[in-house]
Formats: structure tokens, C-alpha cells, sequence
């Protein structure tokens, strides 16, 4: 269980505040998620709170699980080591004992599919890359929540099976909260959907409900 | 993917930043020793090149007419160790938030670990700078580099690490929100180099420049070390409440500041 109380966010621009949320109270029941919004609606901001690295401006969320960092495009890897360095890096700040982190390493190496790069300094790491380290990565923890945000649509065809197939196996004993513009990922792995939409969060105990508002708000605005 | 990571419990917050900072430390030598081996023998040898080339222009200035009774050498090392100190946890301290963007997106690592590592990095390095000095000089029989106060000595340096921590945090807060503080103390701190002691002791400065000099606190804490350091020198110009207040008011102020916008940093 999640639950928000009286969030706020909003971010200072040039033009004023602009909000990602506004006085949102909510509890959202157990599951997996769907995160659906149009671009810059706040589904990444939202990931972000409930990975404690980004904070409501008012009010709190609240859960008593653990949350995986945010499993995005971007960040979470520093450049100018290799991949396997920082793959032990993750497992230091996460307190891994030794022996356990060997096998860690070992199968984000088998999964992420990286070969050589896999020794490699990730600035030489395209995206996609990136993406896969960062995915295999995360499997390896037993998070409550997986906090993934877009990776599951980075990489070749293969590998998105994969992921897919692995990110399906690893719900059953965990939950997850995905934001994705994949309708179809969406259904395949997700019950429950819930809509980013002009500063309020709307829950939808079934994902289809959440995709066919969705559609019908991206008719009316785009 | 069999594996799992049973080990993730709730732990003790301290237990975290133990585990954080272990990790960043770590990876930050990492990073430095896997600069090269020029890189690395440069890392510790830079100093010695150093203190030789300033021994050395002492020299060839003086012409032979010394005026200090104490040895050189042995000042001008302990003084530039000390200050290369100063100055590496100030320097390194003023990028350590922007540098470790990219990991805050791990909840446990909080902005502070990244300076608290740097500055532990710092003292390490320096540390072994210090053994390979005091080996040579045991080797060479060099009888000048047994410090006059060994416990005073090793005191000094800990609360100058203290102190410079202080400023280092202050300098790591306030370059993240104001950029040119950064670079403002950069040129400060070359500045200092020539207004800290490390070049001269305040005995042989005319009485006009010392009251001056006074003011800057890494003087004192330069004073401080030569004169436990070195026989012929003692620390009458030591003031320690100077040195106190410019250890904790930094010290406070930082911390005051970092708890009040660490979230700030944190999503910046």
C-alpha cells in the first residue's frame, strides 16, 4: 500500500509554478501499476518521489516497502567506470556480503548481454546499454516495488522479450509500478492503471479503464 | 536469475553510511589508481618535486646567508604536506555533489558521504606521503625529520583536517546553488599558499605584516605544526580560539545549510 497524503508538487520555472501534482490524497491498493500520462505530465516526477530522490514540495507519501531506485534511461551509473565496476559499486552501497556479490556480478554480466563492454567505461555504453545494465541490475535485488520508468522499451527485439519475460517472473514475488507508452506492455504485465492528468493522479483498478481514458483525453486535448 | 539478494533488510542508518561511504571510497581510489601508473607515481611524487624545487630556490636566493637557524627542508615539507591538505579537501569538495549526480539515484547515498569520502581519501593519500617522507629520511639518517612533538604533530593535523572539513562543506553547498563560489575558491586558495606560512615561519616576518597575516586561520594552523614540529620554532603565535571559532562556526554554518536544502541537492 501507498499512500498520499495532501501531495503537492510543482516545479519553479520562468513562467511561474508548474505543477505535477496538486493536493493529491490517495491509496493505491497493492499491485501492479500502469503509469500512464502524455510527455511532461509528471509520470517520471512521480517514480522519483517513490524512490526518495525527489521529494513533494507539500504533504507525504507514505508506504511501508521498499522501492528500487528508478529504473530510467538515464542516470545511476558513473561514466568513467566500467560496467562491472559499478555493478559492485551498487552492491557496496546495498551492503552486499562478498560472496553473495560475486554471483551478482556474474549474472548481471549473463543477462545484461554486454560481452566485453561489460569491462568497459559506460560512457563508451550506448543508451540501450546502458538500459540493459541498469535492468539486470535491478533483478538481482528483492525489491517490493520496481520502480521502472521506460527501459523496458530500450534494446533490440530479443532483448525486450527478455526483459519482459524476466520482469514477469520477477512480479511474482514483487510488485511493480512501469510507465510506459506501450499499451501492450502495459496489459501484458500490468492490473491496475493509473492516470498523470493535469496535476491529479486518477486509479484504475483495471488497466484497460486507465488506457481508454488515456486515449480519450489524448483525442480531446492532441 | 536465481540469484537474490537476501541481505536486503532494514538496516541501521549508521550501518548505511558505513556502507556508503566504504563504497564511495572504494570506487574513488578506484578511479585515481586507475589512472595509470605515471598518474599514480605522479599523485605521490608531485609533492616531493615540489618541496625540492622551493628548497631549492630557497637556496639559490639566500646565496648561502641563512637567516633561519632551524632546517629548511624539513619546514618547508611539513608546512606543504600539511597545506596540500588543506588545499585537496577544499578542492575536491567544491565538485563532490555535482561529480555524484548521477548516484543520488540510490536512496541510501546522500550528498554528505561523497564530501565525508574525499575528505577520507585526502587524509589517506596524504598519509602516505607522510610514511614514504618519513622512510626516506629514515633511510637517509636524516635526523631533522624526527618531529620535536610526534602526539602535538599528529593532534595538529587531525583537527586541521576538522577545520578543513568545515570549509569544505560550507565551499560544497555553496558552489552547488552559486558556481562562482567555486571558482573564487580556487583563486583564494593559491592566494593562501603564499599567505599561510608554508614558505616562511611568522618569526622572520617584519611585526607590521605579521598582525596582517594573523588574520588568516590556515597560518595558524601552519604555526601551529612548524613550531611542534621543528626544535628551534615554537608556537607563540598560535591563537587557539582564532582557530576554534574558524574550526566550528564553518563547521555549524555548513551543516545547518546542508540539512536545511540536502533534499534540494539531492534532486537537483
Amino acid at each position: 500500500m501507498i499512500e498520499l497524503k495532501n501531495v503537492t508538487k510543482y516545479f519553479l520555472t520562468n513562467q511561474g509554478k508548474r505543477y505535477i501534482l496538486k493536493d493529491v490524497t490517495l491509496t493505491l491498493p497493492d499491485g501492479n501499476i500502469g503509469i500512464l500520462g502524455r510527455n511532461g505530465a509528471g509520470k517520471s516526477t512521480l517514480m522519483r518521489m517513490l524512490g526518495r530522490i525527489e521529494f513533494p514540495t507539500h504533504g507525504k507519501i507514505t508506504s511501508a516497502h521498499s522501492f528500487s531506485w528508478p529504473l530510467g534511461l538515464g542516470g545511476g551509473f558513473v561514466g568513467s567506470m566500467t560496467g562491472r565496476q559499478n555493478v559492485k559499486f551498487v552492491c557496496n552501497v546495498y551492503g552486499i556480503p562478498y560472496e553473495k556479490r560475486r554471483e551478482i556480478v556474474q549474472s548481471v554480466y549473463d543477462f545484461s548481454e554486454l560481452g566485453d563492454y561489460f569491462d568497459m567505461p559506460i560512457k563508451t555504453y550506448s543508451s540501450g546499454m546502458r538500459g540493459k545494465l541498469g535492468f539486470g541490475l535491478s533483478l538481482a535485488f528483492d525489491f517490493d516495488y520496481m520502480l521502472i520508468d521506460e527501459t523496458l522499451s530500450v534494446g533490440d527485439v530479443n532483448f525486450r522479450q527478455k526483459a519482459k519475460h524476466a520482469l514477469r517472473k520477477k512480479i511474482e514475488s514483487c510488485h511493480t509500478l512501469l510507465v510506459s507508452h506501450d499499451m501492450k506492455t502495459l496489459q501484458e504485465l500490468c492490473q491496475a492503471g493509473l492516470l498523470v492528468h493535469n496535476g491529479q493522479l486518477h486509479f484504475f483498478e483495471d488497466i484497460n479503464d486507465a488506457i481508454k481514458q488515456y486515449r480519450r483525453i489524448n483525442q480531446t486535448q492532441g | 536469475m536465481e540469484t537474490k539478494a537476501s541481505t536486503l533488510t532494514l538496516r541501521h542508518p549508521l550501518k548505511i553510511f558505513f556502507a556508503v561511504v566504504r563504497a564511495l571510497f572504494l570506487r574513488e581510489l578506484n578511479t585515481r589508481f586507475s589512472q595509470g601508473r605515471l598518474g599514480l607515481f605522479w599523485t605521490f611524487f608531485q609533492p616531493f618535486f615540489q618541496i625540492a624545487l622551493f628548497v631549492l630556490l630557497h637556496a639559490l636566493i639566500l646565496q648561502g646567508e641563512e637567516l633561519s637557524t632551524y632546517d629548511y627542508t624539513v619546514f618547508m615539507a611539513s608546512g606543504f604536506i600539511a597545506f596540500n591538505l588543506f588545499r585537496g579537501i577544499l578542492s575536491s569538495s567544491i565538485g563532490a555533489f555535482d561529480a555524484n549526480k548521477g548516484i543520488f539515484v540510490y536512496k541510501q547515498v546522500k550528498p554528505i558521504d561523497t564530501v565525508i569520502t574525499r575528505v577520507l581519501l585526502e587524509t589517506f593519500m596524504t598519509g602516505v606521503i607522510i610514511i614514504i617522507f618519513l622512510l626516506i629520511g629514515f633511510f637517509l639518517r636524516y635526523d631533522n625529520m624526527h618531529p620535536e612533538n610526534f602526539v602535538m604533530v599528529t593532534l595538529s593535523f587531525f583537527w586541521l583536517i576538522v577545520f578543513s572539513t568545515g570549509i569544505g562543506l560550507l565551499v560544497a553547498v555553496g558552489s552547488t546553488f552559486f558556481p562562482s563560489i567555486g571558482k573564487t575558491v580556487s583563486i583564494l586558495s593559491f592566494i593562501l599558499l603564499f599567505t599561510s606560512g608554508v614558505f616562511y615561519s611568522l618569526e622572520n616576518v617584519p611585526p607590521e605584516a605579521q598582525t596582517l597575516l594573523l588574520y588568516n586561520p590556515v597560518l595558524h594552523f601552519m604555526e601551529m605544526i612548524h613550531g611542534f614540529y621543528i626544535p628551534e620554532l615554537t608556537t607563540r603565535y598560535v591563537d587557539y580560539n582564532y582557530m576554534l571559532l574558524w574550526t566550528v562556526i564553518p563547521l555549524f554554518l555548513a551543516l545547518w545549510l546542508y540539512v536545511r536544502l540536502e533534499k534540494r541537492i539531492i534532486s537537483a
